[in-house]
């Protein structure tokens, strides 16, 4: 049969046309088949959830949560219910958990760098190179008599992984520093010097019914703020009566926003004010207890009329608070944040702590409970940072040579320290930097090593609380999946923290005198002490099913043990004035906590979208200016300002100007301004961090974050702030009637 | 004009539009048809081919007849979600070995199977039963229905559709398993028969 070109092409079209057809209606060949893996997990069913309890101490403070689990992946965090701290509340920082376990920048395998240091350039290496890599140059300063000469940072460690760290170190004789951005170690301090223990305490807000706040916003970021926040609950609507929350702040706070009485002060000035109504109590209330507190007499300087042009605080009002702290049946009074951020920070947090002797609220309900040693020997909270000042000696080691291995994990550092030029310097000068992060941060982006460590949900571990609740217990942390990139086999992939070290150090051929060969078989072995100490709220016949129910209810507690006695009182020291950078400067930089924790959050998009508490604002760093000062100087909202402090270095932010900032302070959020850090935080806004005054604490030597002055500068370019305020229309239910009324002339 | 004197007028560029889209719609149409005709045939012919086969290959040949008959295992036994949830599920070949790390040395099946489970790889089995995928069924609502209806356990119950397959030698499909015979048995049990109870 003769065909012609036309027919030929209409066939050929026609029958390719159907074998697409057909094709895309038929049963692709994997439909058509049954996989019978070699091994399926016990309780894997599918369509149905499972929820593991484990832990979450990531940025600082403790919480139990449980995961839901369908088919080996996280689905959804929650608070577990039975932890003693969170009682089922949780923080957004463990509902963005999930988005840290699944983040699509996630180092998937060890990494070599090939590049110029911070190119970004690596390559893929195995575990067994990668830990023979670091082995053998620790094992190089070990037989040259060096071992000083590696050195470990680390965010503060405690639990089981912080045993494991302290092991390593030890047996290489190694040095250890623990680094924060914003230091607990002023409040620790404080704490130390007042209660003589320097684990936070329990405060019992849920039974007080004043609490008297100075800087501490412990309901958005202050310590445990997932705690606080419950406890407040009780304290505002548990009781038949509604408790009475004072806030004393230099800013408006999301805890000054939701307090009785906001009483604005002078930056750094908290614990003149602490001092002066100590000294109204001790002349003019009977019922204070000062005991030996001031048998020096140091109060006497501080009378109201003497301090309040200082603070910025009438008499009166300092009169009515010492009379409300005097009348109230379960006072508490707290500190921290920008309150211990100036030169006399520990001197403002120990008077401000102070006032709890005078109220004798301690080991009281509604008062102030100190936190009985950990369960286990050896295992504890995370020791104190070490202080700013340290980490500039360091600075100054590095480019001196004397740090050949630099070894990091969880401390950004690089990010954090005020002058990063600075920094940059000495990191350069150091021959191997080896980091154990599980995502790029700014440290981790200048490691020549980079041995990724497993997502907390990923990974074994305890968590002793920094901030307990007032008895004993001990958190545990379980893999609640299995590690997301264990398809890459056992070679690549990710490794539980500890397990590196104890590789490490096996590879090298050092015993670090644990009980077991996996991290998980040491934590097994102390619950084993756990079990045997036979009190607690888990009964068991047996061992695995005392562990059992360990892991099902997310750690282990003990509610009778608790500190009965009372700590001797120390006498008061005098509070000296806060000191600032650049007096000459405008305003007081108040650099403050909003959604990004310290910057190690921000590659969280989660985070990043979260409205602020008091601006509302996203994915930015701004800057809250007061209005009418904004207004005077043709500032509006958007506007991009430089920020200048004395120092020289400066940053760009965007301005948000609101009524409620004192006119002589701008506020900053930290956590913006990555370098690197994953695709939703590099490059994104700015770092505060970074343009800040090197001033420290005039006792323990931590950074004073709060005591740099700046001036503020238009650059004629705009940005639409990204914010959550006024992009939804509201809807008031008849025309005459708004949602919220604002009215003038109210005082209270 | 005289009546019936016809005279066809020229279309004008409206009616020819008007044309043209009449025309395209048909098309569409028909299009239509035949892709709707294209799916339902291919899908009632679709795979497993269910008339004039004995069952399929499978990579091992597994006896049915041995574990059931024989040794008196439940069906429950390996297919251990069939009362849980949707999916019946084939067991993972960790379950096997429980036996076969020991018992059957001397068969090629076996042999396979352990070399298999040893190099961690899967044995992928050939679907027998299978319904489209715009078909939700959940094994486990049949099961409970079926044993609290008839007073008996969940292994007598597959039978049921799956017949006998302990006497069989290669697990073939003997029930159509269509929609009609779905809803034949939905009638005759008084079981919902709106669309949405199988199509969700």
């Amino acid at each position: 049969m003769a065909l012609s070109r036309r027919q030929f092409l209409t066939l050929m079209g026609g029958s390719a046309g159907a074998a697409v057809l057909f094709q895309a209606c038929g049963l692709p060949e994997k439909e058509l088949l049954i996989d019978s893996p070699p091994a399926m997990p016990e309780d894997l069913v599918s369509g149905i959830d499972n929820w593991y309890a484990t832990t979450n101490n990531q940025g600082g403070s403790s919480e139990g949560i449980v995961v839901r689990v369908m088919e080996g992946r996280a689905k959804k965090v929650e608070g577990n219910t039975n932890h003693p701290l969170n009682l089922g509340g949780h923080s957004a920082l463990s509902e963005a958990a999930l988005q840290g376990l699944y983040h699509p920048d996630r180092i998937t395998a060890p990494q070599v760098r090939t590049g110029p240091r911070g190119s970004g350039e690596y390559r893929e290496i195995s575990w067994e190179d990668a830990i023979a890599r670091l082995s053998s140059r620790l094992g190089e300063l070990d037989s040259s008599n060096e071992n000083n000469k590696a050195v470990f940072v680390s965010n503060p460690t405690g639990g089981h992984s912080g045993l494991v760290l302290e092991k390593f170190t030890d047996s290489l004789g190694s040095r250890h520093l623990s680094y924060e951005a914003l230091e607990t170690n002023v409040l620790r301090t404080a704490l130390k010097a007042v209660f003589g223990t320097d684990s936070i305490p329990e405060f019992d807000i849920d039974n007080a019914d004043l609490v008297l706040s100075f800087g501490a916003d412990f309901l958005s970021s202050w310590v445990s703020p997932t705690r606080y926040a419950r406890g407040y609950g009780e304290f505002r609507q548990g009781h038949e009566h509604r408790g009475r929350l004072i806030h004393v702040d230099s800013r408006f706070s999301m805890t000054a926003a939701n307090a009785d009485q906001w009483v604005h002060v002078n930056p750094g000035t908290e614990g003149l004010l602490a001092m002066s109504i100590m000294q109204v109590l001790s002349s003019s209330h009977s019922n204070a207890v000062f005991g030996d507190l001031d048998a020096d007499g140091v109060l006497d300087s501080y009378s109201p009329v003497n301090v309040a042009n200082e603070v910025g605080v009438s008499v009166d009002i300092i009169n009515q608070i010492a009379d409300d702290f005097s009348h109230s049946e379960h006072p508490i009074a707290l500190g921290g944040g920008s309150a211990g951020a100036h030169t006399n920070g520990t001197q403002n947090l120990k008077a401000i702590y102070s006032l709890n002797h005078v109220a004798s609220n301690l080991g009281k309900k509604g008062g102030v409970l100190l936190n009985p040693r950990s369960p286990i020997d050896g295992v504890g909270a995370a020791p104190p940072s070490n202080s700013f000042s340290e980490f500039y000696r360091l600075a100054e080691e590095m480019k001196a040579g004397n740090v050949s291995v630099l070894m990091v994990k969880d401390a950004d550092f690089y990010y954090g320290m005020t002058d990063t030029a600075d920094m940059k310097v000495a990191l350069d000068s150091v021959p191997l930097i080896v980091s154990f992060g599980g995502m790029m941060d700014d440290t981790t982006s200048v490691a020549d090593l980079i041995l990724p460590q497993h997502h907390f949900l990923e990974d074994w571990g305890t968590d002793v609380p920094l901030a307990g609740p007032g008895y004993q217990m001990i958190g545990f942390q379980q893999p609640v999946v299995r590690p997301f990139f264990e398809h890459r086999g056992s070679n690549l992939g990710t490794k539980g923290f500890a397990d590196i070290l104890m590789a490490t150090a096996q590879v090298m051929g050092k015993d670090l005198g644990l009980d077991g060969e996996t991290f998980k078989e040491v934590i097994k072995n102390d619950a084993e002490r756990l079990y045997e100490l036979d009190r607690g709220g888990i009964v068991a016949n047996s061992f695995e099913g005392f562990w059992n129910g360990v892991l099902q209810r997310g750690g282990w507690w003990d509610t009778s043990y608790k500190i009965d006695n009372v700590p001797e009182v120390n006498r008061l020291d005098g509070v000296a004035s806060p000191e600032f950078g650049g007096l000459e400067q405008e305003f007081y930089i108040q650099p403050f906590i909003s959604t990004l924790g310290d910057g190690s959050a921000a590659s969280l998009p989660w985070l990043q979208a979260m409205p602020d508490a008091i601006s509302t604002a996203t994915w930015q760093t701004w800057v809250e200016i007061n209005d009418k000062v904004a207004g005077k100087k043709g500032i509006s909202e958007g506007d991009v300002l430089e920020i200048r402090p004395a120092n020289g270095r400066t940053i760009k932010a965007l301005a948000m100007p609101n009524p409620a900032v004192p006119p002589d302070t701008i506020g900053i959020p930290i956590g913006q301004g990555h370098r690197d850090g994953g695709r939703y935080s590099a490059g994104r806004g700015a770092n505060i961090l970074s343009v800040l005054d090197s001033k420290l604490d005039s006792e323990n030597g931590s950074l004073a974050w709060a005591a740099t002055r700046a001036n503020v500068t238009t650059t004629g370019e705009w940005i639409r702030v990204p914010k959550f305020e006024n992009t939804v229309p509201e809807f008031p239910r008849d025309e005459h009637q708004d949602i919220i009324q604002i009215t003038s002339g109210d005082n209270h | 004009m005289i009546p019936g004197d016809f005279q066809p007028q020229k279309p004008t560029g409206n009616q020819l539009a008007k044309l043209g889209v009449l025309g395209v719609v048909l098309l569409g149409i028909f299009i239509g048809i035949v892709l709707v005709l294209t799916f339902v045939i291919s899908s009632w012919m679709g795979r497993p081919v269910i008339f004039g086969h004995d069952g399929p290959d499978q990579p091992i040949e597994f006896p049915h007849e041995t574990h059931v008959e024989e040794l008196g295992m439940d069906c429950t036994f390996c297919h251990r979600t069939v009362e849980k949830e949707a999916a019946a599920s084939v067991p993972a070949t960790g379950l096997c070995m429980t036996c076969h790390s020991s018992v059957g040395d001397d068969l090629e099946g076996i042999t396979k199977m352990r070399s298999l489970y040893e190099d961690g790889r899967s044995i992928h089995w050939v679907r027998v039963h299978r319904v489209p995928d715009h078909v939700h069924f959940v094994h486990e609502a049949h099961i409970r229905y079926f044993s609290e209806k008839d007073g008996v356990e969940a292994k007598d119950v597959c039978a049921t559709c799956h017949g006998d397959v302990a006497s069989m030698d290669k697990v073939q499909q003997n029930r159509a398993l269509k929609m009609g015979d779905c809803v034949n048995c939905h009638k005759q049990n008084n079981a919902p028969t709106d669309c949405v109870t199988c199509h969700y």
